[in-house]
């Protein structure tokens, strides 16, 4: 058992949800997968240790993601309102339009 | 064995929030995702990330689920069991070389050192995010390349 491939594991699914999902929650879920992978992989490292001090700065990083978390999310919501979609290629298409004309 | 256990089902709960279409029903499976990866903090010890990440994950959920309901489009379509089936098979067997495999070997790093250490005692943690920030740029490079080439 290794949790250096599981987190490893955990990013490549959440980098295939990035590159090929079209829809902007679908996106945002593919991140906050990233970040937790990478959080588990320091986590586990840190704990193994035995160092205080990683899951202390890991704890800052947490917030931190959760403030941007929340930020994104906002966000998105506006997006979504002011064109009517949540899905990229749509939001483009839109874009695009509103330029030609 | 309660590791194993564990990391294949957050495997398979992370394959569910990417691959099922409905917002509510992938919002829930991150939630599972979550539970699990704070249950793995719990049994190695880090109790106090452990309690974080469960705050953390109730929080970031209640807006996910809240967003999810605000921008899907009322489609009230049930996941088909045959999809859900191929997709919990597909994330056991990714889970597969996680029970299996291991890269912890203090011999691939060097003599009396073991990876974990190398890590992160000898700043291998620097090089490791240096290459990921060059492979970001690449892969931005290449999509913008893409892109241009497209609309030309």
């Amino acid at each position: 058992m290794d949790f250096v491939i599981l987190s490893l594991t955990m990013m490549a699914i959440g980098i295939y949800g990035l590159l090929t999902k079209r829809d902007l929650l679908k996106v945002f879920m593919s991140v906050e997968l990233i970040t937790t992978g990478a959080t588990l992989n320091f986590v586990m490292l840190t704990s193994s240790l035995g160092k205080g001090l990683g899951e202390a700065f890991l704890i800052l990083a947490f917030s931190t993601d959760t403030v941007i978390s929340g930020v994104v999310l906002a966000l998105l919501v506006i997006v979504c309102k002011k064109y009517g979609t949540s899905d990229i290629n749509e939001i483009l298409k839109t874009e695009q339009k509103e330029e030609t004309l | 064995m309660i590791f194993e256990i564990i990391s294949t089902g957050l495997l398979i709960s992370a394959c569910l929030a990417i691959f099922l279409d409905e917002a509510i029903y992938s919002v829930s499976a991150l939630a599972c995702t979550f539970f699990f990866t704070s249950l793995l903090y719990l049994l190695n010890d880090a109790i106090y990330v452990a309690i974080f990440q469960f705050a953390v994950a109730v929080g970031t959920l209640a807006i996910l689920f809240l967003s999810g309901e605000m921008l899907s489009t009322k489609s009230e379509n049930k996941p088909s069991v045959n999809k859900l089936l191929i997709l919990i098979f597909a994330g056991a067997l990714i889970s597969i070389p996680t029970i299996l495999l291991s890269i912890s070997n203090p011999s691939i790093v060097g003599s009396g050192i073991a990876f974990e250490e190398a890590l992160w005692d000898l700043r291998g943690m620097d090089v490791v995010f240096q290459g990921l920030v060059l492979l970001t740029v690449a892969l931005g490079t290449a999509i913008i390349l893409y892109e241009k080439k497209r609309r030309a």
